[in-house]
């Protein structure tokens, strides 16, 4: 059912072998190649017919549910619309992604709106990779959104990660948090070449109490270009933290914004932003260890992206 | 071991007026470093300490002269092959990096993954907490926490050349002593010629020998009691040359 390419694919964006256990929906060429569930996660196709709806029973604990979708159709652009309720109390790991193959010159490209309901003090953890290959000239594109809801003492870890290979991507990320609830976002995006990525995330602190941090980590090469705007509106007693990094190699170029607005007396917000070649001191450090000046640059953009 | 011939660093300084000014802040140095010895460098702040020890490790290029390592000449080597050669270096002010841990760094010093190994390392440097080992090199940890990742990773390397500048600098008084034996048994078990750039007396006291730096030259070689004269002499403050012409400056040495 999946061939060498697949399978290659599915690893890059999901570290899966093969089929994964558990519930999973994968997608291929935007339709269902392979779908399971299990005693408490449901997944089944939207009304529309335009993506899938996935319940997660409240209590569910220690379960993952793998939903990567894989593209190497030439001239494909695959629009889907998935939605995720997980119930309260339950402690999940849900891992998305999309591989996309590009053999030819037509252009394939992915856009993946996910929506999330995250009950009261349920656990989410969202594992989120990009990834494009292949010989084709075709222009690969990536558009995923994301809208996350957090219920009361809801707690949400995401890692969003662009590993390399797509030449277009923007990306959109919101997230309303209700009391208690902490929302955690660790984006990571590599470009290279002539590929251009940007990212745009709004965080609305509604509940008393809420806390949020957001990590971007950009590394930027070749004549590549990435925005990054970042925006953390409190509006109750909260906690937000933006913290953006990027470093620039050859001839990148990087904007990057990161906005807080406070509509609440007690509102706690702070941004660290930064954007630079390698610190001088690192790759020294590493060469007085034996590398050469190439390795030290992989190791420390290695370590950058982790 | 290790030639100094006629080693210069200079600098060119731009004053305004004049334009270019070139200044020699290692200004002629002639010296042999003898095999598995233990010298401290000492010296006022600004006297060159710091640049001699990059000069030697690659990290500043040598304005003229050269410096000879076990008989070859290392003057146009890069810091890696330096350091393949069997030099380390300990620096004042380590790097901190985003995402690399002690473990990565020890790693990349030595090769070995294998997490009995790396264990024996800590026990080597004096390391007794594990979880010390999965610790990130970044911004968070504390000035004495760092020094001693970078005197671990510096050993770890097996050098026969180490140099450590200043590696007291953020260390507590209670630790000072165990890291002047550690670095005496890794001299005395494993000969390696050691270099140490250190104001600290537990340091100029374990040396073979005290050189003391002063304007870009050796104003004294020679043992710990021969250099005490000149430590406690007011005329090598190198205060001295800034304040001509201030008529509000002082010397506090």
């Amino acid at each position: 059912m999946l061939d060498a390419l697949d399978k290659g694919l599915l690893k890059a964006v999901a570290d899966l072998e093969d089929i994964p256990k558990g519930a999973y929906n994968i997608r291929k060429n935007g339709r269902l190649l392979s779908r399971a569930t299990s005693a408490n996660v449901n997944i089944e196709s939207n009304a529309e017919g335009t993506g899938i709806m996935v319940t997660i029973a409240p209590g569910t604990v220690n379960e993952s549910v793998h939903i990567p979708v894989i593209l190497s159709q030439a001239g494909l652009y695959d629009v889907v619309y998935n939605a995720f309720i997980v119930g309260a109390a339950s402690h999940v790991t849900i891992i998305a992604g999309c591989g996309i193959h590009c053999g030819g010159p037509a252009p394939e490209g992915h856009e993946g709106i996910h929506e999330f309901r995250v009950g009261k003090g349920a656990r989410v953890k969202y594992v989120e990779k990009h990834y494009a290959t292949g010989p084709g000239s075709g222009e690969r594109t990536l558009n995923p959104t994301t809208k996350v809801f957090l219920a009361e003492n809801a707690q949400v870890e995401m890692e969003l990660t662009q590993i390399g290979g797509v030449d277009d991507a923007n990306r959109l990320n919101e997230a309303t948090l209700g009391p208690g609830s902490m929302l955690l976002i660790t984006e990571r995006v590599m470009t290279d070449g002539d590929q251009k990525a940007v990212s745009r995330n709004e965080i609305v602190l509604a509940g008393d109490n809420s806390r949020s941090n957001m990590v971007s980590r950009s590394v930027i090469k070749g004549n590549s270009r990435q925005n990054f705007y970042a925006t953390m509106v409190a509006r109750a007693k909260c906690f937000g933290h933006i913290e953006c990094d990027a470093i620039i190699m050859d001839n990148g170029a990087n904007e990057t914004i990161p906005a807080l607005k406070a509509e609440h007396p007690d509102a706690e917000l702070s941004h660290e932003a930064s954007i630079g070649k390698i610190a001088g001191d690192q790759l020294t450090k590493l060469m007085s260890l034996g590398l050469t000046y190439e390795e030290a640059v992989n190791r420390i953009i290695q370590g950058f992206l982790r | 071991m290790l030639e100094l011939k006629d080693l210069y660093f200079s600098i060119t300084e731009t004053d305004g007026t004049n334009g270019g000014r070139k200044r020699d802040i290692i200004d002629g140095l002639n010296f042999t470093f003898e095999p598995g010895k233990f010298y401290a460098i000492t010296g006022p702040n600004g006297s060159g300490k710091t640049t001699l020890a990059k000069l030697i490790m690659g990290i500043n290029p040598v304005s003229a002269g050269a410096i000879r390592f076990k008989g070859k000449d290392i003057t146009g080597l890069t810091i890696t092959e330096r350091a393949k050669a069997g030099i380390a270096y300990s620096f004042q002010q380590p790097a901190r990096f985003k995402g690399i841990t002690f473990r990565d760094l020890l790693s990349m010093a030595t090769g070995i993954e294998e997490e009995a190994k790396l264990l024996d390392l800590l026990r080597r440097v004096g390391i007794c907490s594990l979880s010390f080992l999965d610790k990130a090199v970044d911004a968070k940890l504390s000035g004495g926490e760092i020094k001693k990742i970078e005197l671990a990773t510096t050993i770890a390397r097996n050098p026969k050349l180490a140099i450590y500048d200043e590696p007291d600098t953020g260390i507590d008084l209670w630790t000072i002593g165990p890291m002047v034996n550690l670095l005496k048994r890794e001299q005395t078990e494993h000969r390696t010629t050691t270099i140490v750039i250190s104001h600290n007396r537990a340091f100029l006291k374990a040396a073979d020998v005290v050189l003391m730096v002063n304007r870009g030259k050796f104003a004294y070689v020679g043992n710990l009691d021969g250099a005490l004269p000149m430590l406690t002499d007011l005329s090598i403050c190198n205060f001295k040359p800034c304040w001509e012409g201030e008529e509000d400056a002082r010397c506090f040495r």
